[in-house]
């Protein structure tokens, strides 16, 4: 594990050398380790096309979508969202920046949208879809040159990751249902037989644990 | 910079996939000019990563990386077609750049409607565009269910407060607001209304049967 971190150091100041991000937050001491084991890889794809590196990606994300899909409503196209999500993945790998991104927050999104993709597709009867499911849920193109943000953003998947395994169960119990069950807080409620105001404050508590809630009106 | 922005719970189910279409559009109109939110969203986007990280993982099949393989070979990346111009919205893209050339359905002498349910066909909510003449007055209604709404042009102001181009404000049953479009640009908002809207004023009677 050392080792590795050492490695990402010395990557991450080479990065950094190349492109200065920013002159508030150049300090490579602040950049250490952002880049992990997964950004490489997928960078590597993105810059290479290479398939050693896509292979790699698709051994550990791969279990983790079928999961996904299961759990998300897909059961019986499970594996067909893997491929989709894959194919998806090599497209757009050239767009891929790290210091925008931790490779599984932005396979997360792939996997997110192909998902609703492929649902609305088997819903839809008739014709084409009015708007295109990235029109809807795809993040807009970020200003380049975001610096600051974007440092705060890499912290943020390695912090959430920390600070999750701290939080009470009936907390992540709750997230848990959202994000891979596909259920909006009133269907969390129902099924836990608990009051929609409950699940909220428990969504909330979890939020500002993890630092996600900046400000917000009326909490 | 925007006053009124969605709240996190919002956000959270937009970044777990979880909202019918209408509301995905409010929010991905936010985000498209609010970098505070789209830093939110980012984030939890990562909470998403993490979860999907802690679930069991079920094994894919040994031939699959093979057809992946096949694929990509088969059916390379295509660039992008160039982009001429300023890109539209998603709501442009689907009603046209200039919204002001819609067919407006007058209501009262300030206020228009059109509605644009019928571009939502999986969805049972009531999805509407509506104008405000500059300086111009809505009745006074109330809402039986809640109303999420974005600012896409000019601004209003109610007893809640001055709502300008790109705010997001959800109003329920126990907001009676009495919006005023502000001077110089006529106000238009894209509304959801999960229950029909409810006059609360003297042409009551006279005008519910219009506003459905």
């Amino acid at each position: 594990m050392i080792t590795q971190k050492n490695q990402t150091h010395t990557a991450i100041r080479s990065a950094i050398k190349e492109r200065p991000v920013s002159t508030l937050d150049q300090k490579p001491a602040r950049a250490e380790g952002r880049k992990d084991p997964w950004s490489q890889l997928l960078e590597k794809v993105g810059k290479n096309q290479d398939r050693e590196a896509y292979h790699s990606l698709f051994q550990h994300f791969g279990p983790q979508i079928k999961y996904y899909a299961m759990a998300n409503g897909l059961a019986s196209h499970a594996e067909e969202l893997v491929q989709e999500v894959f194919v998806s993945i090599w497209r757009k790998s050239s767009l891929y920046d790290w210091r925008k991104a931790a490779a599984s927050t932005w396979i997360f999104t792939i996997a997110r949208n192909q998902r609703i993709d492929m649902l609305r597709k088997m819903k839809r009867t008739s014709a084409e879809m009015t708007i295109e499911t990235e029109d809807l849920w795809q993040i807009p193109g970020d200003n380049e040159n975001e610096p600051v943000t974007s440092l705060h953003r890499l912290m943020s998947e390695r912090r959430i990751r920390e600070s999750l395994s701290h939080l009470p169960e009936e907390q992540t119990t709750v997230i848990a249902k959202v994000y891979m069950e596909n259920k909006s807080h009133q269907m969390v409620a129902n099924e836990l037989n608990i009051p929609l105001g409950t699940v909220k404050s428990r969504v909330r508590l979890a939020l500002n644990k993890l630092k996600v809630i900046l400000q917000d009106q009326n909490v | 910079m925007n006053q009124h922005h969605p709240d996190s719970l919002t956000l959270m189910e937009f970044s777990a996939g979880n909202m019918t279409e209408p509301h995905a559009l409010c929010i991905r109109l936010h985000l498209d000019q609010c970098s505070q939110c789209r830093s939110r969203v980012d984030m939890l986007d990562s909470l998403g990563a993490v979860m999907m990280e802690q679930q069991p993982q079920v094994s894919v099949s040994g031939s699959m990386f093979g057809t992946i393989l096949d694929r990509i070979d088969n059916d390379p990346v295509e660039p992008e077609p160039l982009q001429h111009g300023r890109p539209l919205n998603p709501l442009q893209k689907l009603l046209g750049e200039d919204l002001t050339k819609l067919p407006w359905k007058r209501q009262l002498c300030d206020a228009s409607v059109l509605d644009i349910s019928d571009h939502f066909p999986d969805q049972t909510e009531q999805v509407v565009l509506q104008k405000l003449t500059a300086g111009g007055r809505a009745p006074a209604h109330t809402h039986r269910g809640q109303e999420t709404t974005i600012v896409l042009q000019g601004a209003f102001s109610d007893n809640k407060g001055v709502f300008k181009q790109w705010d997001f404000v959800v109003l329920d049953e126990q907001d009676v607001h009495k919006p005023v479009a502000l001077q110089g640009d006529d106000c238009i908002t894209l509304s959801i209304l999960s229950a029909p809207v409810k006059l609360t004023g003297m042409f009551t009677r006279l005008l519910n049967p219009f506003i459905r």
